[in-house]
């Protein structure tokens, strides 16, 4: 501390500590600890609270399907007395299909709505205004007794305190319960990041040696170019150049087609986005970059007389590598692996967008939906802490396994 | 160098042969030729469909040639205030993360004591975390301690929790080339220790504040894992990018990237250049 004060004087020496401890508390430490915090909450949803409101949600549900239906018969109530064509009501009626539809999950709003659609979808051309008001009115009458319902129930949640039925204590229950099929994807992610990483560093170790032992200066610029600017250009366009190669008519079928080995003109074609060799070698082609700066970084450092020499000794170009340039670059090898194997195991573009919902998930996808379409924090912020977890014992394994040390990593 | 040699890098790369006898040496370019073309014709295919008239983008079917989708782009409100709140985005972490970043490596290269490595591990922290962890890990502070939603604000500081390290790695690589004795010749001739900091180390330090700036702003515009999961019911441009993408790709993207390939180019040419350029100097 008296080294600061002598360099920066009093003043100076206290921003700067300032400023420091206010990014470490509130960018850097105070977030991990409330995620920490979450992780470790649990939260009982089966308590009389949280039925209430479940129950209430479910209310509100059916009253939002009433109402769709009835602007629907409305509609079509509209286009009878205008004596709209039958296209027209065809129309109508297909636009109400998609509601009564999703029905693996049969709820009791879905029920409720399934005898509606059933009569409409078979012979709308010739239901009558009279017909169409007599569906109405039961509709109208639900409408209001579910109305009156929530009021009654809101009424009762707002009497009861928060703390009733939403229990919260402190568990692993939000880890323990990670289901079979969770606890699968976790792995299953770990060992394809670890997969990509060993193939980002098959794939570059080649080429960051060729950039970092070129002796013309113009061929080093060319190269260095060549590598910052896919380097440079955004991931996700990086992935969607992707995209369009693997759609299925893109241009990998359209090659193929070429050759003749599929026919596009009769639907022939692989659908190769959404597979999971497509999420791995987008992610290997999105993620390589990160492998290839830092090994240059450390083999642009190693004394190419060293190379001569051993060579001059006559070592085999293997041994060469082995004894001479990869323990130097060890360094570098670490970080990049590191980088790579972070990035790709917590990438929530590629799966998303190559994926497409259809591959087997990867992990990051099902912390997202724990946030925010199971509306459950804590159990993502255990998952969130998993990940991280998982990447710490990563990087000790790296150090340990390098030899280097955290000042070697960062830099 | 112009550009135009940019455009046969792939030939330039393997046709000079040093040493015809030098097979190891053959089999690297070829082996270079292969990795670079694994690299840029996936962009050359992107760039190639913008300008194609077929409303689902693609190089195979040919409809002719079109500027429309450029203009459509125009038209693209989201995708333009997206834009916008990129940019917005992207000044806050600039000015957050520039004084973080600076203070943090000020401290660490003139700190000598114990529990340097130790600062020094937490303030990379964010570098080594993945984007969604840090993204989420904002959310819920700002959300469970002050009540702040998530949005453009919480985008921002999440984005600024990395890359401040990053600014602060720069600045250490500088702070470690500095001729202290400058700053000891300033003191001793009687200069407070504040206009030592203003008129030597400071100016001594400018270059680096401009990269760091420039790297602050293209990587909070590019960043996608961290703002997905930080920012809420908001959007920014790379985000809105990736919702469009998961329903399927249309030609406007292209057009965006077409943009974003070449303002890269011109940014990648002028810096390799620029380095060249102070080499010879």
């Amino acid at each position: 501390m008296n080294s600061l004060i002598k360099s920066y004087g009093k003043g100076l020496t206290a921003l700067f500590v300032g400023l420091t401890v206010v990014w470490i508390a509130a960018l850097i430490v105070l977030p991990q600890i409330s995620m920490v915090d979450r992780a470790f909450t649990y939260e009982d949803r089966g308590g009389a609270a949280a039925t209430l409101s479940l129950e209430i949600d479910r209310a509100y549900q059916e009253v939002f399907q009433i109402s769709t239906s009835l602007d629907d018969l409305r509609a079509e109530k509209e286009a009878l007395s205008s004596g709209g064509s039958a296209a027209s009501q065809q129309e109508s009626v297909s636009a109400l299909d998609p509601f009564a539809t999703p029905a693996p999950t049969p709820s009791q709003g879905v029920n409720m709505l399934d005898p509606f659609a059933a009569p409409s979808a078979s012979g709308s051309s010739n239901r009558t205004a009279a017909q169409i008001e007599a569906d109405e009115a039961p509709l109208i009458a639900k409408k209001s007794e579910l109305e009156a319902k929530i009021v009654t129930l809101e009424a009762k949640e707002k009497a009861s305190t928060d703390t009733v039925g939403l229990d919260t204590s402190y568990s692993l229950k939000n880890f323990t319960e990670m289901s079979s099929v969770h606890l699968q994807v976790f792995l299953s992610t770990m060992i394809y990041a670890l997969c990509v990483t060993v193939m980002a560093f098959a794939l570059c170790y080649p080429v960051a040696y060729a950039v970092a032992t070129a002796t013309s200066k113009n061929k080093i610029a060319i190269l260095m170019l060549g590598l910052l600017i896919p380097y440079a250009i955004n991931e996700l366009l990086r992935i969607f150049a992707w995209v369009m190669i693997l759609e299925k008519n893109g241009v990998l079928n359209a090659v193929l087609d070429m050759f003749g080995i599929i026919d596009l003109q009769v639907g022939e074609g692989f659908r190769f986005v959404a597979s999971n060799g497509a999420v791995f070698t987008v992610m290997v082609y999105a993620y390589v970059l990160f492998m290839v700066f830092p090994i240059y970084n450390t083999i642009d450092t190693l004394d190419k007389n060293q190379i001569e020499a051993a060579k001059d000794l006559g070592a085999s170009t293997f041994r060469i590598h082995w004894r001479v340039v990869l323990p130097h670059a060890k360094p570098g090898i670490a970080v990049g692996a590191i980088m790579t194997f972070m990035l790709s195991a917590g990438s929530i573009a590629v799966p998303e967008i190559v994926g497409r919902g259809l591959h087997p998930d990867w992990f990051s996808q099902v912390i997202y939906r724990r946030f925010f379409e199971a509306d459950s924090w804590n159990q993502g912020a255990a998952y969130s802490l998993t990940l991280l977890l998982a990447c710490v014992v990563f990087i000790l394994f790296n150090m340990a396994v390098f030899r280097v040390g955290i000042r070697d990593i960062a830099k | 160098m112009t550009t135009t040699t940019l455009d046969r890098q792939n030939g330039a790369v393997a046709s000079p042969k040093r040493n015809p006898i030098d097979w190891s040496g053959a089999v690297l370019n070829g082996y270079l030729l292969l990795f670079f073309a694994y690299m840029f014709l996936p962009m050359i295919f992107m760039v190639v469909a913008a300008f194609n008239a077929s409303p689902t983008p693609s190089v195979t079917d040919w409809q002719g040639f079109t500027f429309k989708w450029f203009e459509q782009l125009l038209h693209e409100e989201r995708l333009i205030s997206g834009l916008g709140h990129s940019l917005l985005i992207a000044g806050g972490v600039i000015v957050t993360s520039i004084p973080l970043g600076l203070a943090g490596a000020l401290l660490l290269t003139r700190l000598q004591s114990k529990g340097t490595t130790l600062l020094y591990t937490v303030l990379v922290s964010p570098i080594l975390t993945p984007g969604i962890v840090l993204g989420a890990t904002t959310m819920i502070f700002w959300r469970d301690a002050l009540g702040v939603q998530a949005g453009l604000l919480t985008a921002t500081i999440a984005q600024s929790s990395f890359i401040a390290s990053y600014c602060m790695l720069m600045f250490m690589a500088r702070l470690q080339r500095q001729d202290l004795v400058l700053e000891e010749a300033a003191l001793d001739l009687g200069a407070s220790s504040f206009f030592v900091f203003r008129r030597v180390t400071l100016p001594f330090l400018m270059p680096t504040i401009m990269t760091a700036a420039a790297i602050a702003l293209l990587q909070s515009i590019e960043n996608y894992n961290t703002t997905f999961f930080a920012i809420g019911p908001s959007w920014t441009l790379v985000t809105e990018i990736g919702a469009r993408m998961r329903f399927g790709i249309s030609p406007v993207i292209n057009v965006i990237g077409v943009l974003f390939v070449a303002i890269t180019i011109f940014a990648a040419t002028v810096y390799v250049i620029a380095g060249r350029a102070k080499e010879r100097a």
